[in-house]
């Protein structure tokens, strides 16, 4: 699910962002001018969901996580074995090896309950399930079509390497699948191939969509077992089957980040000197900071499932930053408490700018009354990416290893 | 690369303040130079060297003469390869919560594909005796995950990272696969914030040689 590449927009599966900033990120303001299909059907039945829907409404009810693209040729140079004889491809051999054994194959299978759940599902839960299912259909569906390109370029070049992304691109097809299923139990679909040329596509350069992806698959999986475990223990708040899929779908996830990993050990340039250092402090910021000004605005869903928002939130930021640290050079120190109560200042300031968003005044004084938000917000973030990070890496690489007591 | 710099930060500003803004601190947070081509990456990668070959590694032999044909058949020891990756305990065990998952996955893709297991959790194994290099950089007591499928160890090692990675040979299983007797016991986390609660201590049982058929 390379979907979530935050920084720019959502995050994780469930934390979205909001479309139209500014405004309410209610659900409520929102038309699901969603295009009903059906993946099975040979014709495309496109028809609005709202018969006013043109196509412009159905973009901006879509914008939700971004589409990526990169520089593929880039890639195919990073990856050529003929210009890199030295790269080392035992651990690439290896994760085909775990991807190609295919562990979910027969996982996704859907039974009657997921109906009966949503049947049972209203009002305003019923919406916050729809957007949920919805974007985070899109994020693996981003995370396929990233994936299946990068597999078909890179078969020439490094057949290994493209083969690995082209499994990848199988699971999240699978995925997205599923969660479009999901969908359709509201009554509901997403139109996929309209998505894949709808949306516009946001370009990073490879390094960029390795820190980026890596992050993402990490804390999707810390997200999903985080979810899964706290629903087996408080079944009640089980309101909906597709959690029971966690636990065997977010290793998906886990081993999708390995593989970034191990893209990053074989291109070591991007870890190892003092700009990797701070990019990838910059890219663990964006990623903690994006996820948790989201969920801290959709407090509903975490809540409705038995979760304390920010808990759930700082329990995953920590985690994902301790794997984190098992690749990046260098990491946030999240578990210092100054960084929660930066975090939470800094909702408190977003809280402040939705306001401002939702009043009555014309643009310019909006505008002028968040100047002084946004250059507070801008202040906490700087002297979060300031506070004293921690040195880490793989112990393949890190200078601290000859240390390292196992 | 200054383009998708401002990007990254124009897009996060955009994402949370909705403001058309540039930080003033940019430059400080993002160097905008390119990396330079001359700082290529070490070309030893410590962990991997033992590594040979990527493809399985049973390697049957025959030990006896085989001018008798019975005695043969009994004679007949299978020398094996295991791979193993190695750490304390604690690591292993306690706080590796997403290995216990792994493990689980594989051994349920086991079950359903009626593979033999071939992998195992040795807790202060007796083979360790032959790596004294590796021993002296280990807590104790340790606990080694070991198969026969080093492509499989391989990919242990990329996982848990934090973990030393080697490979021996064994006549047989018992061989390979003994330790020697340990308690363990793992101090409670100081603080625990999941919500939900640790994984149970034993869970390690069933991938135990002793727990398996074939040992």
């Amino acid at each position: 699910m390379a979907a979530e590449m935050a920084l720019v927009k959502p995050i994780s599966k469930f934390s979205s962002t909001i479309p139209r900033i500014g405004n309410s990120r209610l659900p409520c303001t929102r038309i699901f001018s969603i295009k009903m299909s059906s993946t099975t059907q040979s014709q495309p039945a496109t028809v609005a969901k709202k018969k006013k829907g043109g196509k412009k409404e159905i973009n901006e009810s879509l914008l939700t996580p971004r589409f990526y693209t990169t520089d593929f040729d880039e890639m195919e140079q990073l990856f050529n074995t003929e210009i890199n004889k030295n790269l080392n491809m035992a651990e690439f051999e290896a994760l085909l090896q775990e991807f190609k054994t295919d562990f979910n194959q027969t996982h996704f299978v859907r039974n009657k309950e997921f109906k009966e759940a949503a049947d049972k599902m209203e009002g305003p839960l019923r919406q916050i399930f729809v957007e949920f299912l919805e974007r985070s259909c899109t994020a693996e569906f981003s995370g396929f079509l990233l994936y299946k390109e990068l597999g078909r370029r890179l078969k020439k070049t490094n057949p290994i390497v493209a083969e690995i992304f082209s499994l990848m691109s199988r699971d999240e097809a699978r995925h997205a699948g599923f969660l479009n299923k999901g969908l359709s139990d509201f009554n509901l679909a997403l139109d996929l191939g309209f998505l894949t040329k709808a949306r516009k596509y946001t370009f990073f350069k490879p390094k960029f969509i390795f820190y980026a992806t890596y992050l993402s698959e990490k804390i999707g999986y810390w997200r999903y077992i985080t979810i899964y475990r706290h629903l087996k223990e408080n079944p009640d708040y089980q309101c909906y089957p597709i959690f029971k899929y966690f636990e065997n779908w977010c290793q998906d996830e886990n081993r999708h980040g390995d593989f970034f990993s191990a893209l990053m050990k074989a291109q070591p340039q991007f870890l190892n000197d003092w700009k990797a250092k701070l990019w990838s402090r910059f890219f663990c910021l964006s990623v903690y900071v994006t996820m948790y000004l989201n969920d801290c605005q959709r407090t509903d869903f975490y809540e409705g499932i038995g979760l304390n928002t920010k808990e759930f939130d700082m329990h995953v930021i920590i985690e994902t930053n301790r794997t984190t640290a098992r690749i990046f050079p260098a990491v946030p120190d999240v578990e210092n408490p100054e960084f929660k109560r930066k975090l939470d200042r800094m909702v408190e300031i977003n809280q402040q700018l939705l306001a401002v968003g939702q009043t009555q005044d014309i643009p310019l004084v909006k505008n002028l009354k968040r100047i002084p938000l946004i250059s507070a917000l801008a202040s906490e973030l700087l002297a979060a990416y300031l506070m004293k990070p921690i040195e880490s890496g793989s112990v393949d690489l890190a200078e601290f290893e000859p240390q390292l007591v196992y | 690369m200054l383009a998708s710099t401002s990007l990254n930060v124009g897009s996060l500003g955009g994402l949370v303040l909705n403001a058309p803004t540039h930080y003033s601190h940019k430059s400080l947070l993002f160097p905008a130079t390119k990396s330079l081509p001359l700082l290529t990456f070490p070309t030893k990668l410590s962990g991997t060297t033992a590594w040979k070959s990527a493809t399985s590694v049973k390697t049957a032999v025959a030990a006896v003469d085989s001018s008798d044909p019975t005695e043969k058949e009994q004679e007949q020891t299978e020398k094996k390869r295991y791979y193993f990756v190695v750490a304390n305990a604690k690591f292993m065990l306690d706080e590796e919560e997403h290995f216990k998952e792994l493990l689980f996955e594989r051994l349920r893709n086991y079950e359903e594909r009626n593979i033999e297991q071939d992998f195992w959790l040795v807790i202060e194994p007796k083979f360790l005796d032959k790596f004294p290099n590796t021993t002296k950089r280990l807590k104790r007591p340790a606990v080694a995950l070991v198969s026969t499928n080093g492509t499989w160890i391989t990919y242990m090692k990329l996982r848990l990272d934090r973990v030393l990675q080697e490979s021996y040979e064994a006549d047989s299983i018992e061989e390979a696969l003994a330790s020697n007797p340990v308690d363990l016991a793992f101090e409670k986390p100081e603080k625990w914030t999941a919500p939900y609660s640790k994984y149970e201590f034993g869970w390690w049982e069933s991938f135990l040689p002793s727990k398996t058929s074939k040992v």
